[in-house]
């Protein structure tokens, strides 16, 4: 029971108390975040987080840090967009890091050159096939079919086995690495043609993840597979008997989700030139995080894209910002997984009290 | 304890005449470049052997699991274990287990803590890790010196911190520094972990770019976040001939940039010759003939002039 100004209880409508949507915590989160950078700087290191100081460079802003707080999150981010999906479902994906390594060898298998300096590339992949210099249209199609068919193997077995998605998804998680790693028997796969390295080159990666948020914040809030969504992970039971066909869904979820771990292989190969089977080990964890820094609640059902991104953006500001201070490596991780749990506990008690009005 | 040691070789070795020998190998991780190449070359010499069979497993960098590996080698009777070690202080458990059931074990690659202690069927064939970073950091010194310069700034990329490589590769540019061996004297800017990854060195290159501090040299306790490194600056617009770049492993990607003039340093480590020596000794030990206990093969520093020497080996 609460106090407000229409009444004890909050009995009758009080539309100033819920004026301000999940995101906008989030948001004054970094704003307050990035201020505490800001202001330890000019503390300790006497230079500005996010101003340009430098005589040598224009403008207001340093231009190039605010590029790579973007810029180092957006693969990631790419994935947190579709886990963000599956966790709205109230289900949980935790192949995509090992998705990324296994989709990474293959599609990068079938982008590599056929000459080093006038040299012929023969620890190509398919070099003794001649399947070399292929144009870049093929190894994306491989790519983003692998991530689909991973995302489907995840979406059947839990929406017709009725596994638990935690099972499922770890299940996909162990294999598809086993995948990365059978595939050239560990070895790396670099030297990719220039049409595909184009995909990762400078800020390509920060656009790609753009275009994909929008995107998806636009069909999860307009669409009837958002709306759907939403219906099964506030409560699925109802969903269902609302004739919605949960499972179809699920399916769907889960394959768009897969989509999106191939399309942040390629460009996580492309920007780095190679692809190893150790790459995007974690990585599934960090778009959880990112997911739940932004609001998204993993008992499914609230929670938008854009609360993502801004969690991406937080996560961003964080690796940034520690850098900049030249924080000790060893405290890096520690701080991360306590702003990680903070965020979380921030969120619960901002939901217990927003429910408390009713 | 000699008798027994004699016969179980004795047994092994009239298994071995009878049928295959069979070597279990337990690699740390597989997912690693060197690593890779290593096990690579442990399974070629293998294949062109006649009866000898290898089963190499996968640690997964899990100390533990490790362990149980070795143990699933002795229970299916192998005749000789390597182990390429996860962690190099969790050592003694694998020599008490392999020397308890008589098996010969070989460590390879890392060191392991009780390589002094070693039974006599056991063995030690890798790098001392400590030459790498040394070797590593004197060139970038003499390059900084060429160059006519008297004082220098330096980042540091750190591999895994858990990692002992990284650690060490570390501590001994931390230790050139301290012993004069340096013409020039170095200052560190700041030393940061990528966790031996390319994409991770990119990000915090950038990062590192952002704050605009000068710099001379970058030195990798690797060849892959070398490259990371060297992909940020090239993006950044800044000119590679002035900036020292230095890693270690002299891996394939790496003589490509270093061909490419943009890495300057790195420093070889004979994984192949590693993984071949490890297998020599374990047949042998298999077959009850000694072996050296600490097999050494030395860290070789890798340079734009002689970098075509290596151009097959790794």
């Amino acid at each position: 029971m609460s106090h407000t100004p229409d009444g004890v209880g909050g009995l009758s409508f009080d539309g100033s108390g819920r004026s301000l949507p999940a995101e906008a915590g989030v948001a004054i989160a970094l704003v307050l975040i990035v201020l505490a950078f800001e202001l330890l700087g000019r503390l300790l290191m006497h230079d500005s987080f996010l101003l340009n100081t430098r005589d040598n460079v224009p403008g207001l802003f340093n231009q190039a840090r605010l590029q790579i707080i973007i810029l180092q999150v957006s693969i990631i981010g790419i994935i947190a967009l579709g886990v963000t999906q599956v966790i709205l479902t109230g289900g949980i994906d935790l192949s995509s890091g090992s998705v990324v390594g296994m989709t990474a060898m293959i599609a990068m298998s079938f982008a590599q050159v056929g000459e080093i300096n006038g040299l012929p590339n023969t620890r190509a992949v398919f070099h003794d096939r001649g399947w070399v210099d292929l144009p870049v249209i093929i190894p994306v199609v491989i790519g983003l079919l692998c991530g689909i068919a991973c995302g489907l193997i995840n979406g059947l077995l839990i929406a017709y086995t009725r596994i638990p998605p935690f099972i499922a998804t770890l299940g996909l998680m162990v294999s598809a690495r086993g995948v990365a790693k059978w595939w050239t028997q560990g070895q790396p796969v670099s030297f990719p043609t220039p049409g595909y390295a184009a995909i990762g080159a400078g800020m390509m990666p920060v656009i790609i993840f753009t275009c994909l948020a929008i995107l998806f914040h636009l069909i999860m809030k307009y669409t009837v597979y958002g709306k759907h969504t939403y219906a099964i992970g506030s409560n699925e039971a109802a969903a269902r008997m609302s004739g919605i066909d949960v499972a179809g869904h699920k399916v769907l979820v889960y394959t768009i989700a897969g989509l999106l771990g191939g399309i942040a292989a390629i460009v996580l190969s492309a920007k780095n030139l190679t692809a190893q089977a150790g790459m995007g080990v974690m990585y599934e964890l960090d778009a959880i995080a990112m997911a739940v820094i932004g609001g998204i609640s993993l008992s499914g059902g609230r929670g938008t894209i854009l609360g993502t991104v801004l969690g991406a953006l937080i996560f961003g500001v964080i690796i940034s910002g520690f850098t900049f201070l030249r924080l000790d490596a060893y405290y890096q991780e520690m701080v991360k997984g306590a702003i990680i749990v903070g965020a979380v506990v921030l969120d619960q008690w901002r939901q217990r009290r927003s429910a408390s009005r009713f | 304890m000699k008798n027994l040691l004699l016969s179980t070789a004795m047994v092994v070795g009239m298994a071995g005449g009878a049928s295959a020998e069979t070597v279990g190998v337990s690699m740390a991780l597989f997912d690693d470049n060197f690593l890779t190449v290593l096990r690579n070359g442990i399974q070629e010499i293998a294949k062109g052997m006649e009866g000898v069979d290898v089963q190499i497993e996968d640690a997964q960098n899990d100390v533990a699991r490790q362990l149980d590996q070795i143990n699933n080698f002795i229970a299916s009777g192998v005749d000789a274990i390597i182990v390429n070690p996860v962690d190099t202080s969790a050592t003694q458990a694998m020599t008490d287990a392999a020397s308890a059931a008589g098996v010969p074990l070989v460590f390879v690659n890392r060191q392991p803590v009780n390589v002094d202690t070693l039974p006599d069927n056991q063995a030690f064939v890798g790098s001392d890790e400590a030459e790498s970073g040394t070797l590593e950091t004197i060139q970038v010194c003499e390059l900084l010196n060429a160059a006519g310069k008297t004082e220098a700034n330096v980042y540091v990329l750190m591999g895994e911190l858990s990692n002992q490589a990284a650690v060490q590769r570390t501590k001994d540019i931390h230790d050139v520094m301290d012993s004069g061996k340096c013409k020039v004297t170095l200052n560190i800017i700041d030393e940061q972990t990528a966790n031996w990854q390319r994409d991770e060195a990119q990000n915090l290159m950038t990062n590192w770019l952002s704050a605009g501090t000068p710099f001379d040299a970058v030195i990798s306790n690797n060849d892959e976040m070398a490259i990371g490194a060297i992909q940020a600056m090239k993006a950044s617009g800044l000119k590679m001939e002035d900036v020292i770049v230095a890693g270690v492993d002299a891996t394939r990607d790496a003589l490509q940039a270093m061909a490419a003039g943009d890495l300057d340093v790195t420093v070889f480590q004979d994984a192949a010759g590693q993984g071949s020596g490890a297998l020599d000794a374990a047949l042998k030990l298999a077959k009850g003939e000694a072996v050296e206990q600490k097999v050494m093969v030395p860290f070789q520093l890798v340079t734009p002039e002689n970098m075509v020497d290596f151009a097959e080996s790794n």
